[in-house]
């Protein structure tokens, strides 16, 4: 009797010390390597409130990312593109993508003398510069623009990433929608051959702000985030509607708000026509599978699902202390909706 | 007869232990010619469709775009070479006579620590050189070197143009700097290794040291000098994230060494992570290919010419 | 008990070398005065006190590890290569002090020059061992190479068996004419004093044989100073012996007296190789 009491009691001491260990579920995520700031910091909290679950993601790049989630070595994927028709027919199966995070690229230069205001561009002259039809600062065009600034007889070195992202693959697009000629000669993507003559390329958005910081008359494009935190000089870019407007979290999230019907097919949120948006924007997607059979597959689909359902929504305020910007309520409707179609 | 019989075991004893003992070299070698055979065939399964879809245009066309999925390397194959072949340069004259000099010359209490740094440095990681060459060696390049060289000998091609901090020679110069270790300390046990007397006989007719070093000791440590270069050649063939960091990442040919380009190790080290469409993945996978056999050609090159040129220089 | 000492090398005539009875002493070419040697802490050589006479053959005797290299390789300042060695009082060329200041040792060493025990050729042809000396003081004409190339061979007794091979490798050549070369290789830079550690120690009876002739025949024109362990060298080729020991010099005079008439006992001992 006393001897069952003692297994007993070594057997809930056990209970004791392992539960915490066993009860917490690892989940794990692969992609997009812009977000990981935001997941790593909003999977912290999550797992700070919910004590059964721990997010493990692995900021390998949305290629990576679409790839493991495509051999199912991942629960989830992110990438800062939707995945294309093609990536879609190779899955093993349908999927579900939703936005997760919001983000603007902004543009950086550096002159030799200070321009009171920032650098003025409209949308053709920036699409033009990185064609490396505008060559010098003191081109007519960016002259007429920037009245009084003193802009050098000097040649414009485009910087650019040299790395694929969705960073690049925004800006294109940007560069897409506004100029016809980058449209046909370039196009869209997360690497592309760039036109200008005068281009460099810099590794990540290090690279690109230190090839911009160290090279007198040169331009270039990094993320929001980085251009506060190292207080990069922005310019002002024109938008659709006409205004001249720095990137601001404001700017991105208001042309956010100007696409309402949202779709991973339709995700474009580039030059739109809102008042005051900025141009230059786009969401990070994450996705998982629709369908989980397997009992044990579903409880961790229902995890994953709750895990980015919260990140999707409640979540999104940590984004605003990160210099993301976060989803509009819209946007995030639109993601609750299509988290509620999986089945587990 | 009992001591014969002791004999005859020992002797085939320790014929077996060769056996095994040949058994086991022949083994590694056969596992090491397997492995670089087995790298070559994966590469070369990876590389198909890509080799498939552009053929021998992918070594002639300069055009490297992932939008329209057309691939071409040769403006890779050439920013690989040329910015090794800049650091080789810079890293062979720099590293043996360092070597030279902290052998033969330079009192001991400045010897050992000078060649414990510059052994340091080969254990500094590579990212490390390339946020030292991007933020501090590459502005300097720019705002004095570059002008000075462009000044001085503009006339050459190769010092020509627009200065960018991000280039070629920025990348030949960040390379040098990293390969300088194993030239050197190489060269310097190649140094020490040829024959004290053959210094002391130099030196008993009259020679200087540094005749003695020019005339006798150099020219005795040439194939294990080249060795070295060689060596360390292939370090900067297939160094990544330094020259990433530095060389302006540009797919294209210019004359000046003070343009942007690219290298092939570069190129998969940027892209590859975000490439998704199947004859992306395959051209970045050949680049890889092409990596291998610039490497192999390389050295195979450097052999041919230790054979010629160096061999015949010996005897004469 | 053991029988009275004989001198073998000396009852032969015909073993020694035919050398003129009663030359006067020539004035001393090179001189040493209270010479101390050291590696590190150890006190190699101590203060010998020597005089090595011009055209003569001066030999350095005594059991390995004595010191005579040390003091060797003292006279052309050799042990400035060798960081632990420390060389203390006079060593004089023509009365000028060798360690003295403003001394270029390279200077030094050009116009004494050294052949080791091991013959080391450079890893060259022939013709530009020989010649190396000559290239290094600034000689370029060919010409002018070409006859110091011929001169010294000939010289070394070597000319007839590599006259027609010069352009090819030294290092094809027997280990006796390695030496050879190497000696006709310091005569080219034509030097006063030849210094000469072990020189024929590698070598088979007939090499050593015309070494040591080439020996002899260079006391016309040199001071040769050489060191051996073969007491018929010595007594064959020396005009002048020492005897090292324990890096004292105990004995010097000239050949036949240190051979005949030791006057100390323990270069009696050595010589009659009751030690060593
Ligand atoms: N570089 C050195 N460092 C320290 N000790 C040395 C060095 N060279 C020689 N010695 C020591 O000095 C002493 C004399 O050496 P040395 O070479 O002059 O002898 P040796 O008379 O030439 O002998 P051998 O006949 O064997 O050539 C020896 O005890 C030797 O160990
Ligand atoms: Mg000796």
């Amino acid at each position: 009797m006393k001897r069952v009491n003692v297994l007993g009691a070594a057997l809930s001491f056990a209970a004791l010390v392992v539960a915490p260990a066993l009860a917490a579920t690892q989940l794990t995520g692969a992609g997009s390597s812009f977000v990981n700031p935001f997941f790593s910091k909003a999977f912290y909290e999550y797992s700070a409130a919910h004590s059964d679950v721990t997010v493990n993601y692995q900021p390998i790049g949305s290629g990576g990312g679409i790839q493991q989630f495509t051999q199912r070595t991942v629960d989830f994927g992110a990438s800062d593109v939707p995945m294309n028709a093609d990536e879609i027919k190779r899955l093993p199966a349908s999927a579900v993508q939703v936005p997760i995070a919001l983000g603007g690229v902004a543009v950086t230069y550096n002159l030799p003398s200070f321009i009171k205001g920032g650098l003025k561009l409209t949308r053709e002259t920036l699409a033009d510069i990185y064609l490396g039809k505008i060559a010098k600062w003191n081109d007519p065009r960016l002259t007429k623009i920037n009245p009084g600034a003193e802009l050098p007889d000097a040649p414009i070195i485009v910087v650019h990433r040299s790395d694929g992202s969705g960073t690049t693959y925004i800006f294109t697009d940007f560069l897409s929608h506004v100029s016809g000629e980058w449209k046909s000669k370039v196009g869209t993507g997360k690497s592309v051959e760039w036109p200008a003559p005068s281009a460099v390329g810099g590794k990540g958005n290090d690279g690109v702000a230190g090839a911009v910081r160290q090279t007198s008359g040169s331009i270039g494009y990094v993320e929001l985030a980085y251009v506060h935190e190292n207080k990069m000089t922005q310019a002002q870019l024109q938008n659709a509607a006409g205004r001249f407007g720095f990137c601001t979290g404001r700017g991105v999230a208001a042309a956010a708000a100007t696409k309402l019907n949202l779709t991973p097919t339709d995700f474009s949120i580039v030059d739109t026509k809102g008042e005051t948006a900025w141009p230059i924007a786009g969401y990070t997607w994450a996705f998982m599978y629709r369908e989980y059979q397997k009992p044990e597959e579903k409880s961790r689909a229902k995890m994953v699902r709750d895990v980015l359902e919260w990140t999707a929504t409640s979540g999104q305020r940590i984004a605003g202390t990160l210099d993301y910007v976060p989803l509009p309520e819209s946007v995030q409707e639109i993601a609750k909706k299509s988290l509620s179609e999986i089945k587990v | 007869m009992q001591s014969e019989s002791h004999e005859q075991l020992h002797l085939r004893r320790s014929r077996i232990s060769d056996r095994w003992f040949m058994a086991g070299v022949y083994g590694a070698t056969g596992l090491f010619v397997a492995i670089v055979a087995g790298l070559f065939v994966e590469l070369y399964a990876g590389s198909s469709s890509s080799i498939h879809a552009f053929g021998f245009k992918f070594l002639t066309s300069s055009h490297w775009n992932p939008v329209t999925n057309q691939f071409g390397a040769l403006p890779m194959i050439y920013g690989t070479v040329v910015s090794s072949l800049i650091a080789i340069v810079l890293a062979g004259f720099v590293g043996v006579f360092g070597a030279a000099y902290l052998v033969e010359f330079a009192p001991r209490a400045v010897a050992r620590p000078l060649a414990f740094l510059i052994e340091l440095l080969a254990a500094v990681p590579s990212v490390i050189f390339g946020l030292w060459g991007l933020f501090i060696l590459a502005p300097v390049l720019r705002a004095y070197v570059e002008p000075f060289l462009q000044a001085k000998f503009g006339f050459l091609p190769i010092f020509q143009g627009f200065i960018f901090g991000s280039s070629l020679f920025t990348a030949g110069i960040v390379l040098a700097i990293m390969i300088v270790p194993t030239v050197s300390a190489i060269t310097r046990d190649v140094i020490a290794a040829v024959a004290r007397e053959h210094r002391e006989a130099s030196m008993a007719l009259g020679a200087t040291r540094w005749e003695t070093m020019a005339r006798v000791i150099l020219p005795g440590a040439t194939t294990g000098i080249f060795g070295a270069c060689v060596l360390a050649l292939g370090r900067a063939l297939g160094e990544t994230i330094a020259t990433t960091m530095v060389i302006g990442n540009k797919p294209a040919i210019a004359a000046s060494l003070f343009q942007p380009a690219y290298t092939l190790a570069s190129v998969i080290a940027n892209e590859f992570t975000e490439a998704t469409s199947d004859l992306y993945v395959s051209a970045l996978i050949e680049l890889g290919l092409l990596l291998f056999v610039v490497s192999l050609a390389v050295n195979g090159i450097a052999r041919v010419l230790t054979w010629t040129v160096l061999r015949p220089a010996k005897a004469r | 008990m053991p029988a009275p000492y004989q001198f073998p090398y000396l009852v032969g005539g015909a073993e020694t070398l035919a050398r003129p009875a009663s030359e006067p002493r020539p004035p001393s070419k090179m001189a040493t005065d209270g010479l101390n040697v050291f590696y590190g802490q150890f006190h190699a050589i101590k203060h010998v006190t020597l005089s090595l006479p011009d055209r003569r053959v001066s030999a350095l005797i005594g059991p390995s590890g004595c010191g005579k290299s040390t003091f060797l390789r003292a006279l052309n300042r050799m042990h400035d290569l060798t960081p632990e060695a420390r060389v203390e009082g006079s060593v004089t060329l023509d009365g000028t002090d060798i360690y003295g200041p403003g001394i270029d040792p390279v200077e030094v060493r050009h116009r004494i020059g050294m052949v080791f025990q091991r013959a080391n050729p450079f890893p060259k042809s022939i013709f530009e061992n020989v010649v190396f000396g000559p290239k290094v003081h600034g000689e370029r004409r060919h010409r002018e190479l070409i006859e110091i190339c011929e001169r010294s061979l000939v010289k070394a007794a070597l000319w007839d068996e590599v006259k027609d091979r010069l352009n090819s490798s030294a290092l094809g050549l027997s280990g006796g004419q390695q030496q050879r070369l190497c000696i006709a290789r310091q005569l080219a830079v034509e030097p006063e004093v030849i210094l000469m550690d072990e020189p024929a120690s590698a070598l088979d009876p007939l090499a050593t044989a015309k070494i040591e002739d080439l020996i002899f025949a260079l006391r016309r024109d040199y001071a040769v100073v050489i060191v051996t362990h073969s007491m018929q060298q010595a007594a064959r080729v020396s005009d002048l012996t020492s005897f090292f020991l324990l890096g004292e010099m105990i004995e010097t005079g000239p050949t036949a007296e240190v051979f005949t008439h030791p006057t100390d006992r323990r270069t009696e001992d050595y010589i009659t190789g009751r030690f060593g």
